[in-house]
Order: structure tokens, then sequence, then C-alpha cells
């Protein structure tokens, strides 16, 4: 639908936003979505920090909404911060607010933001998110949202697109971090232990493991006998090589390490009524407890000394690659594309060699982990890299 | 529907009843949970009790999987709310919790296993105070009775003075537990029903109770100070949950200690060592613990700031340790 909108002579608004969380090569993403606007003689305008500048447009002096024009990203630096800012929490079905009675609630505010975005003549919305934020713009699609979306991830972990941009970002940097790790194991003579970031997907690992090269790759699709590992880790490390280099992604599940049920004490249960963990028991994972865990664990096992080191969120920031730069214009692109072609509530994925409109609903509740038969999976054996279990 | 010329008849949102309880007021006591708080306190151990209406949990530890069960991916559970994770180690349900915080009660109920289940529930006075009347010789024997807990019990203020009034009634002896982050006229519905207000005193600065707490403490001050004084009768015991790198310190402490120490009717400073027992339940909800890496205090940490409050009270620090 064109609109008139009564600045300009623009043939229709539409918006674009990020979701929580930052991953390299935002920018190209704007900067693919402006330039791809403003060819067809539309306007592309930018909400600030998720959802913010339009729910919350007194936090903004110099206005909620960032004007996107081509000339402004022209000059744009792909490799800088998101221009759009970042918000926590992106999530309008519920915004945690003070009420008149000083009292902190959330609130459904999706209602308000389709208003406020129908009174601004935003008829499209593009939005850069990750799993969570998918489902979120389903549900929004479903009140009658014209969206698009653009699929980013440091894991790679989105369904129904085999990149999204962020991943090889993320990926890059991790191996340059694991030939460091590497280096620092060789001098130290001991077994590095390196947690990455891939809590139910294990790409980031297994490819920076193959790239380096490791002794062993620790992944949560492929539970992982650490006995097995130490006897690989035994046949490797000889007189002439005393170091070893283990990557484990931070979701890695460990056949023998599944934490025991206990039941809650009276002590327990009488502070926190429907308590289920022991204080002990970390049910929320924390950032580098799957380094910790295989480190002690191969310590025990072997007579070689270990040392975990954690990745985390090293890898989260820092310049976009080329192939980040491209997907992320490619995809920007694609979103104002999906939208001259009326096709709303869809994600834009790369499925070799075509960009495709993915329905959202196809998108959701799905996870792209790696497949026992994925040719990674060979290649790691082929180069003779552990995976934690017999073949 | 609420009838306010019954009180017996009024409704609240109830998380739970616990019975035997002993540190919650004098004697055995009976705390009733109630539902809904007005702060987000960022260690909080009852996520459960947070939002003011009932909500969905998943545990998956019940969940028997796809191949065994499989009845929540159906009609009529809403479409995409429950999933199971293709290539995943085990056939266990997922839960999009964007899809699924529409369930209520009778969803839920058709769980075969019970993973799936709804935290709260709606009771009248007369259910609750009959609840708690089974452990009525204990109250006596004891000087006990029953506590409101919560989250923030005054947030149901009709509910809440009803059940304490109720009680009295009963004969049992009442209190409650409150951060008293709720207008005053809530505040002045209730207390007149409490024999013992446990109230806490969480951080000292404003923006620093922000930061943690999510609002300012200013009014909590207000409410606090206006109570001792309004009700003197009551007896008012403070509380610190004691989180190192937060509050854990000589400073805050002792700043409480300014606060209440002019008022005779606050018999008490009592200290809470953080503890991290509520963290499952963060995943029953799908929620994210946010203190996920801070510690507990250590005994001699707490050994310290007991001192100081013991000192304060003018007394050794055996007396203190007898009275628990």
């Amino acid at each position: 639908m064109s609109i008139e909108i009564g600045h300009g002579s623009f043939l229709r608004r539409i918006a674009i936003h990020t979701g929580a969380g930052f991953v390299p090569g935002m920018n190209a993403v704007v900067m693919g979505a402006a330039l791809a606007a403003g060819k067809l003689g539309w306007e592309l305008v930018g909400i600030r920090d998720g959802f913010d500048g339009l729910l919350h447009p007194e936090r903004y002096p110099d206005g909620g909404l960032v004007p996107l024009s081509p000339q402004l990203v022209e000059n744009l630096d792909p490799a800088a911060a998101g221009l759009l800012g970042q918000s926590a929490r992106v999530d309008p079905f519920h915004v945690r607010q003070i009420d008149e009675d000083e009292m902190v609630e959330e609130v459904d505010m999706s209602d308000e933001l389709l208003n406020r975005l129908r009174a601004e003549g935003i008829d499209g919305l593009i939005s850069i998110v990750g799993g969570q934020g998918l489902t979120i713009l389903y549900k929004l699609h479903r009140k009658g949202l014209n969206s698009v979306c653009v699929p980013r991830s440091i894991e790679n972990d989105v369904a129904a697109t085999m990149v999204s941009f962020g991943f090889n970002s993320a990926l890059s940097f991790t191996i340059e971090m694991l030939d460091k790790a590497r280096q620092a194991a060789q001098s130290a003579r001991k077994i590095a232990v390196v947690e990455v970031l891939g809590q139910q997907a294990g790409w980031i690992a297994l490819q920076a493991g193959i790239a380096v090269c490791a002794d062993a790759v620790l992944i949560p699709e492929v539970p992982c006998d650490l006995r097995v590992v130490a006897a690989r880790l035994k046949d490797k490390i000889t007189p002439g090589r005393r170091y070893g280099l283990v990557v484990v992604a931070e979701g890695a599940t460990l056949v023998e390490h599944s934490p025991a049920q206990a039941q809650p004490s009276t002590l327990k249960a009488s502070l926190s009524p429907l308590a289920t963990g022991d204080a002990s028991d970390h049910v929320i994972q924390r950032s580098g407890q799957a380094a910790e865990t295989v480190a002690r664990g191969l310590q025990l096992l072997i007579a070689e000394e270990t040392f975990p080191l954690v990745l985390g969120p090293w890898v989260r920031g820092g310049v976009p690659t080329a192939v980040d730069r491209q997907l992320g214009l490619c995809y920007g692109a694609g979103a104002v594309r999906a939208m001259k072609a009326g096709k709303y509530g869809v994600m834009v994925a790369f499925q070799p060699p075509d960009i495709k409109f993915v329905p959202l609903a196809e998108s959701i509740n799905k996870v792209r982990t790696v497949p026992a038969d994925s040719e990674f999976i060979q290649i790691a054996r082929t180069l003779g890299i552990c995976l934690g279990r017999e073949l | 529907m609420n009838q306010p010329n019954k009180p017996s008849a009024l409704t609240g949102t109830v998380l739970n009843i616990q019975r035997y309880c002993s540190h919650d007021g004098p004697g055995i006591r009976t705390t009733v949970f109630l539902k809904g708080c007005s702060l987000r306190c960022k260690w909080c151990s009852n996520p459960e009790s947070i939002a003011r209406k009932p909500e969905l949990s998943y545990d998956s530890k019940k969940c028997t999987g796809k191949k065994e069960c499989g009845v929540c991916l159906k009609s009529p559970f809403p479409e995409g709310a429950f999933y199971v994770v293709d290539g995943a180690a085990d056939d266990k349900v997922k839960v999009n919790w964007h899809l699924a915080m529409d369930c209520d009660e009778a969803l839920a109920s058709l769980c075969p296993t019970g993973a799936l289940e709804i935290f709260g529930t709606s009771m009248t006075v007369d259910e609750v105070l009959d609840e708690v009347e089974k452990d009525a010789s204990f109250y006596r024997n004891t000087g006990g009775g029953i506590t409101l807990s919560g989250a923030e019990c005054l947030l149901q203020p009709d509910f809440s003075a009803a059940l304490l009034a109720g009680a009295h009634e009963r004969g049992f002896n009442t209190a409650i537990e409150t951060a008293c982050n709720v207008p005053w006229r809530f505040v002045e519905q209730v207390l007149p029903h409490v024999d013992t207000v446990l109230h806490d005193h969480k951080l000292t600065i404003p923006e620093r109770h922000k930061k943690w707490v999510g609002v300012s403490n200013e009014r909590i001050l207000e409410n606090f100070k206006k109570a001792y004084e309004t009700f003197p009768d009551a007896d008012f015991i403070a509380r610190t949950p004691l989180i190192p790198g937060i509050n854990a310190d000589e400073e805050h402490i002792r700043a409480v200690l300014a606060f209440i120490r002019p008022h005779k009717n606050v018999i008490d400073y009592e200290l809470l060592p953080y503890h991290r027992f509520g963290l499952g339940k963060y995943e029953l909800l799908g929620e994210v613990y946010e203190l996920d890496d801070y510690k507990t205090p250590s005994d001699d940490l707490v050994k310290h700031l007991q001192a100081i409050i013991d000192e304060a009270f003018g007394r050794s620090g055996q007396e203190s340790e007898g009275a628990r």
C-alpha cells in the first residue's frame, strides 16, 4: 500500500529497528535497506533502541526516530557499532513500567506500538532480530503489523537460513583467539580448554575447531564422554608435543556429568517454598562452567595439567568480516524487496544460491543445530578431531 | 467476584501455603504466600510470586517427551506454544514463552505428567483460614500464627486485611513480610490487624535502590517511618537480604540502624544471608536469573555485621544467637 505522508515526496514510509543484543554488521543491514528503499522512492526511518524510540519518545530530545536517507547511510561506517542503538529488552508485550502508584509492573504495549506506527505513517517494519525476536515479530504480525525480519545470530542457530549475519565475524574472531590459546598451551605445556559460544548449536565450536585443527571439539549435539577425549589426548600428547587444545561449546553435554536431582532441604523449603534446585545446582548455565567442568574432568583422567579459558561475549563485538558486511547489505536490501513484493510475516533467508522469504511461522520454535550426518562432522573426524564419542 | 460486605468470601491470588515455618515471626507459623510484587529485586528467590496473575510454569524434568506423550503439541494448546527441537538429544518439549503465556489452569491440567503447572490460585479468606486452622494447636503452644508473605502482601490490601482480621478472630498471632512499596492507604488498611511487621531495608541510597530493586526507596522509608509512629503497639522487625557486592557492608547496616533505633517498637534487625535456592524456578518460568555470578556471604562477614547490630541493640553475640 502506498501512502502520502505529507512531508517530502516519498511514496511510502517504512521503519527499521534492532532486537536486543549486539552483533557485528548491524549498520550494513541498515545501509542495505536504506539504499534499496531510496531507490524505490521510499522513506526509511530507524527506531532508536529497539522499540523505545517509538514507545518512549519523551526520552529522546532529538526524536525517537532517525531519518535514514541514502545520503546519510552512504557515509555510515559499516564497521562501527549499530547506528540505532540497543535496548536490553525488546518485547512490547512485556514492557516494564512504573505506574502512577510508583509500583513496577509489566504491561502489554503491543497495541500502543501498532497505533504509534500508524500515527507516524509507517506501514512496514524491518526487524533485525534473533530467535526470540522472531517470535515477538510473529505475534505482532498476527496483530496486523507488516513485518519483515532479518536474522542475526552469533551462533548461527536461526532455522530456515543457512547463515545469519554476525556468525561469520564471531567465527573469525574465535579462530583468532583459538590460535592464541594454542600458543599459550604450547608455551605452558598444558591443555587449553576453551569455551566458545553455542548454547544449543555447536557451529562456532565445530567450524572454529576444524579451522585450528583442535584435538577435540565438544558440541551440544554430540553428548560427550570425557574418557574418550582423555584417551585421545593421551595418544596425542607425546614428549615432542606436550600440549593440547580442546574447544568446548558452552552448551556441550557430558554423559557422565548430569547434576544430581536432590530434594530441597527443610530450611531451603522454608526460605523458598517452590525451590527446585540445590544452592550449588547451577540450573541456569553460567558462562565458563563448561570450560571449568571439562578442564577439571580431563585433569582427573590424565596426568596432564589443564587450564580453562572462556571467550564468551568477547566475540560478540568487533569489526564485521567481509562476509557479514555483504550479507548485511544483502539482507537489508532483501527485506525491502520483500516489502515491494507485498510479502509480510516473513524472514529474509539465505538458502544458497538464493535469497528467499520464509514465513515466520516456519522459522520460530526451531533451532538450527549441527545434524548428525553433517559434512562438518565428517570433516572433523577425517582430520582426527575427537568429538567425545566413539565411532 | 469480591463481595465487600462479606469479608470471609473475599478472594485473593495465593501462590502457596507453607506450614510449620519458624523463620517468619514468633513460634510455629503457617506462611501464606500471595502473588504480586511492586519491586523487581535482581536477587529475588521467588520469581514465581512476582506477577499478579497466575502464570504458567514448565518443569522439563517431569516431561516424558513427544513420543510418549506429546499432548501439549496438539490442540487445544495454542499453536506454536510448545515444540520439540529436531535433532536434539531428547524429545522433551520446549516452551515458546511468548506464545504460551496465555495458557490457563484448565489447559495446564491437561498435561498428564504435571510438567505444566500454574503458579497461583484464587482462594477465599475462609478457604485460607481453614487451611491455616489445621495447625492451631501448634500456634497455641508456641505463640505462633499466620504470616502473610509474597511477593508483597500489601498489594492485595482488601484480601490481606480480611485474612488478618479473620485470623485474629480465630485467636491466631498475625505477621506480615513487606517491603512497603505501596501507597500509604494500603499500609493503613492492613497494619491495624498485624502483630509483627517484618519489613525489608534492602538498600539505603535511593539511586542504588532503583538500580537493584527497580524503584527508589524514598516512599518506602516514608511509609516505614509513618508506620512506626502510627502503629506503636505493633512489633517491627527490620530485615536486610545480605548480598555481597550490593549491600553487605557496614555502611548500609549502620544507616539502617540509624533509621530504626529511634523507634522503640522496632524490636530487632535481622540479616538474611543471600542464597541461591530459587535459581531453578527461573528456568521453570523461562526467565533468566540476572545475579548468576553472585556469591553467598561468608560466615565471617555475617558475624561481623551481626556484631554491629548486637552492639546497637545492647546485647551480646550469645544473646543474639540464643534468640534465634
